[in-house]
Formats: structure tokens, sequence, C-alpha cells
């Protein structure tokens, strides 16, 4: 005797469901295959309406304070002080740090779908404000920070304060600010005389002491196509140039070919090799190992070259002003991280007495005499808030804030498409191509650029 | 006149002492064998350099892992998995890697093993295609309707959610490996069972179920590790205590430095599971894997 393959479609199913090796007849009223998937489909459809319609729109009453925050120094500091702002508002609060890609990846995530479960975002205010405000993502928070003369918002600096301000309404407020240092080696420097006040003089004074193939090089920085945009801009405007002129593209300017030219050959003839894929992560080590004379970046790092545990320059770091160029010394001055509310935040009234408590006067002074530069002009000038900082950063600082201008990065939506454009004649220049011929097609390619997002800017 | 070689005799011309061949041949043999170990050692080094590095500079101080000139030899150091542990961030984060990802795999195992049978058995071939979507579908494109409808459902942030995500990873995993496990078994012996009074799905519980074990492990240790290393759903719908280990690592990288010796300290930590479950599970992946392969 032989069985029926088992191997078929129809009379497979019908065995399974008669339980024995005969066929028999199909039940009057067997559900079918295609029925069940039939009612498995509306069943889930139904899950999925239901789960859609609009839910309860009050805060639990329990429900934390959520607040979403880069791993930064800043969000350490507050940790500890957070018990304080608990007890004031009778609501826990639960702070999630993250990196900053994983943090705007979270926001365009989570903000799509009209989240409630973030209420305090830490946000890149030069980065992606005009996107997230577009969106309609920020709360405004304009009658709040105007309408308190507690919170004293004229007291906020002026290029960080003019950053928070998007469609005319203030949708941040700035918490760290950022200037560019120069960190040089005191040791090295003593026979020039100590740190030097020009660009010429650095570029100078690198190529004397760079000994490349010993492995130590006169100044090293940022050389990547998209991440040294940021710290080249102060280059850019100490050459007298600017990212923009009168709304139009300046890269192409002859200013700004100089400039691009100028941090080439800095690099290109003392920096070390691999430089146009390192940027602040992989430049910081090589000044901190003791392997550069001079490096230039944000002063909101410089607590890593006084940590024993990364740094070996310990005592041999000093702190400057960023050089003059033919334009002058003009570096950014920009609010690095702003807190802003969630629109759709059902706490917002919390949120806001979060922002309020944390940026207010006293404990910015509080967190810049414990190293974290904010945005407060009041802080700034009590000499007290300065006291953590080595002296001559400290100076430094104030000089380069006096100085500064409120952005290192152009103003456009697409700030990160932007980058990879004007970062093109940056990684010419480093690699020793003509700098002219890449920087009329960048200029191009930017006013092109410049032209399709100012449409886009329909708030 | 010229000499004539034969297996298994050689004669040898008077008047001459040319060399046979047989030397000749194990000059060759050696050769190989060695260019063979050579290049084996070579790939086997190249594989390995970048565990190889995460371990040592676990055991180096931050300042010892930037410096290129220290390389292997080196005072190590226990401040890394100090540090690590200090927060118990690590522990917990772990702890719930695990229960997500034995959860996951468990549960896709149950409903995926009998689906392969049935589509293996029955041709259900475009009901597995169907299935094998999920795979296709970038997981990024999901996130946005998910996060929606799991947040509307009061889920975010639990084990529910992020058990049900990783499923949706592991399901048409386990279902393929398995769809060629089934298929390679003879039939004859389900037939038989058949025979026998077994009812379709009694074959498969009684007689296809525990000749597929081998396959069902291998699947399920591939559906384990895919699980244990998902970072994006645990992004973004996981909260603080519901956070796995992927993501958990990112704590070492902070907006100015990054504390590499903690973070290899970490990495380190989280691949010993894995390697644990490829080692034990080794034998059953690779009959698993080769399954099907000479079906037919």
């Amino acid at each position: 005797m032989t069985m029926p393959p088992i191997r078929r479609r129809h009379g497979a199913a019908e065995r399974s469901l008669s339980r024995g090796a005969g066929p028999v007849a199909p039940a009057k009223h067997a559900l079918t295959r295609r029925s069940f998937g039939a009612l498995v489909a509306a069943t889930a459809g139904a899950a999925t309406l239901s789960a859609c319609s609009p839910g309860p729109r009050t805060a639990d009453p329990n429900a934390p304070l959520r607040i979403m925050a880069i791993n930064h120094v800043w969000s350490q500091a507050i940790a500890e002080h957070l018990p304080e702002f608990e007890d004031l508002v009778g609501r826990r609060v639960s702070m999630r740090l993250l990196t900053a890609d994983q943090l705007s990846n979270s926001y365009n995530v989570k903000l799509n779908a009209s989240a409630t479960d973030i209420d305090v975002m830490m946000v890149r205010a030069l980065q992606e404000q005009i996107l997230f405000t577009r969106n309609g993502w920020l709360a405004d928070l304009t009658d709040r920070v105007e309408g308190d003369a507690a919170y004293d918002w004229t007291d906020f600096q002026e290029a960080p304060r003019e950053r928070s301000v998007t469609a005319d309404k203030v949708v941040s407020v700035p918490i760290v600010t950022e200037r560019p240092a120069l960190y040089y080696r005191k040791d090295l420097l003593e026979d020039f005389g100590g740190a030097p006040a020009t660009l010429e003089e650095m570029l100078e004074i690198s190529l004397e002491l760079a000994d490349r193939n010993n492995g130590f090089f006169g100044y090293v920085g940022r050389g990547q196509r998209s991440g040294a945009v940021t710290q080249w801009s102060s280059f850019l405007y100490s050459f007298g140039g600017d990212f923009t002129v009168d709304g139009a593209s300046g890269i192409g300017t002859p200013e700004a070919i100089a400039a691009y030219e100028f941090y080439g050959r800095l690099l290109a003839e003392t920096g070390p090799p691999g430089v146009t894929n390192m940027s602040l992560e992989q430049a910081m080590p090589i000044f901190a190992q003791g392997k550069a004379a001079f490096y230039i970046d944000a002063d909101a790092i410089y607590s890593n070259f006084l940590d024993p545990g990364i740094s070996t320059v310990i005592e041999e770091v000093g702190f400057a002003p960023f050089p003059a160029g033919p334009a002058g010394s003009v570096p950014h001055n920009i609010p690095s991280w702003s807190l802003g509310i969630n629109r759709f935040s059902l706490l917002q009234d919390d949120a806001w007495e979060f922002i309020r408590w944390i940026s207010g006067p006293e404990m910015v002074a509080r967190l810049q005499a414990a190293g974290i530069p904010g945005a407060r002009q009041s802080a700034w000038d009590d000499s007290a808030t300065l006291a953590s900082f080595p002296n001559d950063l400290a100076e430094s600082m104030r000089i380069n804030a006096e100085n500064g201008k409120g952005t290192d990065r152009p103003d456009v939506i697409q700030v990160g498409r932007a980058r990879d454009i004007v970062g093109r004649p940056l990684v010419a220049g480093i690699t020793g191509a003509a700098v002219p011929p890449v920087a009329a097609d960048a200029d191009a390619e930017f006013a092109d650029f410049l032209i399709r997002d100012n449409r886009q800017r329909e708030f | 006149m010229s000499t004539v070689s034969t297996v298994g005799t050689t004669s040898v011309p008077s008047g001459t002492q040319r060399p046979t061949a047989a030397p000749r041949r194990r000059g060759k043999r050696r050769l190989g064998s060695w260019l063979r170990g050579v290049t084996i050692t070579v790939v086997c080094l190249i594989v390995a350099m970048p565990i190889i590095w995460m371990i040592a500079a676990a055991f180096k101080t931050n300042v010892q892992v930037t410096d290129p000139n220290v390389g292997l030899i080196f005072s190590p150091t226990l401040e890394n998995f100090r540090s690590a542990f200090a927060d118990g961030a690590i522990l917990g984060s772990m702890l719930n890697s695990l229960i997500v990802g034995v959860l996951s795999t468990a549960i896709s195992a149950v409903l995926a093993v009998p689906a392969a049978w049935a589509v293996g058995r029955f041709s259900m071939g475009r009901t597995g295609s169907l299935v094998l979507v999920a795979r296709i579908v970038p997981a990024i494109s999901l996130l946005v309707p998910w996060y929606y409808l799991f947040a509307q459902l009061g889920l975010v942030g639990s084990y529910t959610v992020l058990v049900l995500s990783h499923m949706f990873v592991a399901v048409p995993l386990i279902l393929w490996i398995m769809i060629g496990f089934f298929e390679g078994l003879p039939i004859e012996l389900e037939e038989a069972a058949r025979t026998d009074g077994l009812s379709a799905f009694g074959s498969f519980l009684r007689i296809a179920l525990p000749l597929a074990a081998p396959g069902t492990a291998a699947a399920a240790v591939l559906a384990f590790i895919g699980s244990w290393n998902n970072f994006m759903f645990a992004l973004i719908l996981a909260d603080e205590d519901t956070m796995t280990m992927p993501v958990t690592l990112f704590n070492f990288i902070s907006y100015a430095s990054t504390d590499w010796g903690g973070l290899m300290a970490a990495a380190t930590l989280m691949t010993v599971p894995v390697i644990l479950a490829a080692v034990f599970g080794q034998r059953y992946l690779v009959a698993g894997l080769t399954a099907g392969a000479t079906k037919g």
C-alpha cells in the first residue's frame, strides 16, 4: 500500500484537519485558509485603528519629566542637582543621555510620530533648530522668556540669544557656549616668546617645530570634510570672509580662498598623516599625547588636556585667544547646546520650570564655577565663576567671546549637506590640490543649494 | 630506451641517477602545506585583530589606548572593568539584553519552526516569500509607524515592544533556515508515521522536530546573536529601565571625549556571551547551516 504524497496543497490541509489517514468531505462551515487570513487581517486592522485613535491628552500625575540630552559634561553636572529640582516641582525627573547623532535620530523618529514621552529637548541651535522649527517640533518660548523679569532674558549674551530665535520666535534657550581656543605647548614656545598673536606666526612656528618623520607635528586640527567646517569658520572670518555674503554663497570669494589655502597648507605641511579623516575624536588625542605644538578646537574640551587619564601634557599645555588673521581675530562664539520644549509634550509647564531653573542666573553661575561655560553675561562678569578655569584659558575665553560671531556653520535648514559642500575645498587644500577651481565648483553648488534651501523656509 | 614507471613498481635505468618523481611531489606537497599554513595564519590574524585590539584596550589606560607606540606589551589594569561595573548600568542592560534575546528567540522558534515545516512540506512558497519581505524592508523605515502604534498602545519602553520588534527579525531568519532543513529530511519517515496513525501535526511533532534539533539550535543561536547585537530598536523603543547592551555602550562616548578603556571593557563583556553561544552551538551551527545542501 502506498501513502498519498504529503507534498500536496489541498489534500494535506484536509488531512491535518481530519486527523486521519483517509480523505474526508470538507465540513460545511470549515474555515478556509483564505478566510482565516482575512479574519486575521481584519482583527489586526481593527487593533491598529483602535490604537491610533486619539488617546488621553493629559499627563499622568506620576509621569516623570523626561529630558533627552547629549552625554556632555553639562548633563553629567546637572545630574547631581536634579534632586533639588524634583523637590521643587514634586515630580520625578528622568534624563536619557545619548550621543549627538543618536539624539538627532531619536528626535527624528519620535517627533515624526508626535511623541509625548520627550518633554525637554537638548538641541544644537545651529545644526537643527531651523529644521525642527519648520517641522513644528519646538514649542514657542517667546512669552515665557520675555514675560519673566526674574529670569532676565537680556542677561544672555547677544550672539547666543540671537541664535535662539527662528521665524521670529524664541524656540530654545542657550545653556553651553563654545569658542575656539588655541592650545599650545608652553615648553616649546618659550624660545618664540609665547603663544603666537597671528595666524602667520603660528604657521611659521609650526613649520619650524614640525618633525614629521619622527612623529611630531607643528599643528593638528580637524581635517574631515564636514567635521572641519566649524573650526575652519574662525579662519574664514579672520581672513575677512563669510559663508554667505548678502544671502549668496561666499565661499568663492578671494578671502575664503585665502582661508582655504592657509588652512590646507597648515595641515598639509605641518600636520599628521591621514588628517582628512580626522575630526575632534582623532585630532584631540594627538595633542594630548604631546605629539603636536598647536591645536585649535572648542574651549569646552580643555579638561581633556588636564586629565591625567588622557593627557601627557598637563604641565605643558597653554591656552591663548584665536590668533589674528588679515581681518583681525574673529573667532566664533556659539551656543553649542540649547534647551527646547517638545511641542507635543503633556508637561510643558513643568518643562519650562526646569529650563527656567537650570538656565537661571544662579544655576548658570554655579555650573560655570564648575567649569561649564554658560551664556549669561552676569556669570562671565563674576570673576568667581571663572576661578575653576586656568587663568590663561579664562582670559582667552573672555577675549574670544568679545570678538566672536554667533555662528560657525552655514545658517540653513540642511546644515549637514551645506557642510559637505563647504568642506570640499578644505580637503583639496589639505591634499595639496589647487584650491581655486575646487572652490569655484563648490561656490556654484553652494549658490544653487542656498536658493533651494530658501524656498523650503516656509514656517 | 626510455624508462617506464608504473604504479607500485619503480625501475631505475642502469647507468643513470635521475631523481625520481616522488621526492619532487613530496617537496611540492610540503611547499603547498607551508603556504596553506601561512595563508590561514595571516587570514586568522587579520580577522582576529579587531578582537585582539578590543581585549588589549580593555586592559589599558586611555593614554595607552591612544598611544600608537603602546602595542600588546604594557602593564595591564582592571580599572576599566571596575568603572564599567561601577554604576550598575552595564549589568542591568546585560540582563535586559538577555531577557529580550531569550524571549524573542524562544517565541520566534515556537512560531517559525512549525511554520517552516508547513512551508517546506506543503509547498507554501509564496507564504515563505511573504515572510521574507520582513527581512528585505529596512528596519529604520518601520520605526516611525511602530513607534506611533506602540506609543498609542502604551507599550514603548516595555520588554513587550522590544521582544516583538526583535521577533520581526528573528522569525524570518529561523523560518528560512528551517525550511531548508525540513526539505532535507527524508519524507518517507513522516509517511511511515502517518501510516502508523499519526496525524500530520503529530508526525511533525514526534518525527520531524526531533530530527531537526540541530537546525533549530543553529537558527536559535543566530537569532539570539542578532537580538543581542540589535541597536536601532532599543535606541528608539526602550527606556532607561529596559535599555539593552548595544545602546548602553554609548554611555562611554561623550561630546568631547571617549572613554576608550571603559568602552572596550564593556564591549569585551558584551562579546563574551556571543562567543560562548557560538562555541557551544558550533556543532549545531555547522550541521544546521549545511542542512539541505545535499538534498535530492
